[in-house]
């Protein structure tokens, strides 16, 4: 079976895939290459969103319930969330200011932030959560899964 | 691994900062003494300005920095809270940065009121801060593999100092040492157990985070500074009781350790999934093709050295074309290369590389969080533009080519390594001046906003 670690992990990495795609873009595109880039980097600003949204609106709740902690690991991984949507606004604007090299500094940061975050979810959180949520964790990661393809429509 | 960063945690700026710009004001004293006394540094391991050289590099510089991120990473990596970080740090960084000039002092002059006094300031600040890490690390579990090999690190430093007290002793004439043993080990616990070990537990975190490659392997992570630590300690029983060939056997299996971190982080890098190679990643790999050729050569010498009259001719042919051939016979020429490639090829260019993502992001997090809404912080790339950071790397790989040929017996080109050494250390320095002024700007600027 699918851990909710394993599922979660992956869709990191499809973030990363997609956040490493805006900077091959910036690098090799010869034409259109700011379109491109601001399309590339709206694919990855909502693949992200996508994690963060199942992520506060299912497993959070569900981890919150069963294990009780409301104010334990899931405040700040929520609070990490709310850093990493500046941090991607910033860099969308860039983009949309047309400075590569601005949104190179702004991607900078919020690879850190986003790299941070992952290394604890995937070492500490999402462990808690599959020893947490035995019973239901396969159906949970089926309503995650639907979450996430649904706001990538 | 379960790594907690916390940057709510992180220490005052002036903390790591104070070490991070002494550390190029250490690079720019070596290459003036590669400049003034090229030709007697490359001459042998053992001359007094070879020494004073080693010296510069690895307490002036390179301990500096470790220190320096260490006071970072405790509390934000490893979830270690110091006690009074700032205090702290401006105690160790005066003693360790005194330290290193007045030992760099007394092999340039051979005075051993020089050694006793480097000997007493250089262990007083590397037990003060190791005392405090190791508080501050108490009751962490151990199933962080940076928290372990910080921890082994720890121990490989304090094993480092206390041989290097020994030496001092010697040479300060208290008591009979035998020097050249006592100074292989030295150096052996120096570079490996503490150097090498902390920069395989930093690179577990920093190479996958900041070049989005995949984690090292699990067996590798869980083993190399255990396997390390044994090895060496191994090496230096059997070399202090006499077996050399054992001890030679054991201290082979260690450079092979080396080569192997090298390698694997090279083969990492090459599965990056980032588009293009920023200075610090032309750093790290700089750096560990450095470590990988230091470590083949090593080998590869060592068993040549080992072979006697049974070398293969093409060896000796080499030889009697080298400049100095009886060095590279008894082992001293090709050591006093791997030096090279390890002081300044490898550990000097990681730390140079790491330099550029830790010293921006401080300067984003503190401006962050000093900032109200009214002044954003700076992004990375406005703290130190890469163009800038890339001028100063390519002048440093520059340096590291023209002394590694020096030390093949080229004596202008030690001159014109220590030149360009220095230029790169200058450069480092104006780098980290104008990041930190960056901070200093945007500081006045939230204040006199708040004020407004």
């Amino acid at each position: 079976m699918l851990s909710i670690r394993d599922f979660m992990s992956s869709d990191h990495r499809h973030c990363d895939d997609l956040f490493a795609a805006v900077e091959a873009v910036l690098e090799h595109a010869q034409a259109e290459r700011l379109p491109a880039a601001q399309a590339a980097f709206a694919s990855f600003a909502t693949a992200i969103e996508a994690h963060f949204t199942a992520e506060e609106t299912l497993l959070f709740p569900a981890f919150e319930d069963a294990s009780g902690m409301r104010f334990g690991p899931t405040a700040v991984m929520r609070d990490e969330h709310e850093q990493m949507r500046e941090q991607i606004r910033l860099a969308g604007d860039a983009l949309a200011a047309g400075s590569a090299d601005d949104y190179a500094g702004e991607a900078e940061t919020l690879l850190i932030l986003m790299q941070q975050h992952n290394v604890k979810e995937e070492g500490i959180l999402y462990p808690m959560c599959d020893r947490q949520l035995v019973a239901g964790a396969e159906r949970l990661v089926g309503q995650i899964a639907g979450c996430m393809s649904g706001a990538g429509a | 691994m379960a790594v907690i960063l916390s940057l709510e945690q992180a220490p005052p700026f002036a903390a790591p900062l104070r070490f991070f710009l002494t550390a190029p004001l250490f690079g720019m004293a070596v290459a003036a003494l590669v400049v003034v006394s090229g030709e007697e540094l490359f001459a042998s391991r053992w001359t007094p300005a070879a020494l004073a050289a080693t010296h510069l590099i690895t307490v002036g510089f390179m301990l500096q920095i470790m220190i320096g991120a260490l006071f970072q990473l405790l509390p934000v990596v490893a979830g270690a809270q110091m006690r009074r970080p700032l205090a702290t740090a401006r105690v160790v960084h005066a003693l360790l940065a005194a330290g290193a000039l007045l030992l760099a002092a007394a092999f340039l002059t051979q005075q051993a009121q020089l050694f006793v006094l480097a000997g007493a300031l250089l262990g007083g600040g590397v037990l003060l801060f190791v005392t405090t890490a190791l508080f501050a690390l108490r009751g962490l579990g151990a199933d962080s593999a940076s928290v372990r090999d910080i921890r082994r690190a720890l121990f490989g430093l304090t094993v480092t100092l206390a041989f290097g007290l020994m030496l001092v002793g010697g040479l300060a004439g208290a008591f009979a040492v035998p020097l050249p043993q006592v100074a292989d080990i030295h150096l052996s616990w120096g570079l490996v157990g503490w150097g090498g070990v902390l920069l395989a537990g930093v690179a577990y975190v920093v190479v996958p985070m900041f070049q989005l490659t995949p984690s090292f392997p699990g067996w590798f992570e869980r083993h190399f500074s255990l396997a390390v630590l044994v090895f060496l300690i191994a090496w230096s029983v059997l070399d202090l009781a006499g077996w050399s060939l054992a001890a030679r056997l054991f201290a082979s299996v260690v450079a092979l350790a080396g080569g192997v971190l090298a390698a694997i982080t090279l083969r990492l890098q090459t599965q990056s999934k980032r588009a293009k190679l920023d200075s610090t990643q032309q750093c790290w790999r700089f750096a560990m093709g450095s470590a990988l050729a230091a470590a083949i050569l090593w080998l590869t010498m060592s068993a040549l050295v080992l072979a006697g009259d049974s070398r293969p001719a093409w060896f000796s042919s080499l030889l009697e074309e080298t400049p100095a051939p009886t060095q590279f016979v008894d082992g001293s020429g090709w050591v006093l290369l791997c030096g090279v490639l390890v002081l300044v090829g490898a550990f000097m260019t990681a730390m140079n590389g790491m330099l550029y993502k830790i010293v921006p992001f401080l300067v984003w997090l503190h401006a962050r969080n000093a900032g109200g809404r009214g002044t954003p912080a700076p992004n990375m790339r406005q703290v130190l533009g890469e163009p800038l950071m890339l001028r100063q790397a390519r002048t440093h790989f520059l340096a590291c080519a023209l002394l590694v040929l020096a030390a093949f017996g080229v004596p202008f080109l030690a001159l014109a390594g220590g030149v360009a050494l220095f230029v790169a250390q200058a450069l480092l320095l104006a780098n980290l001046l104008k990041a930190a002024g960056v901070y200093r700007r945007h500081l006045r600027a939230s204040m006199a906003a708040a004020a407004a």
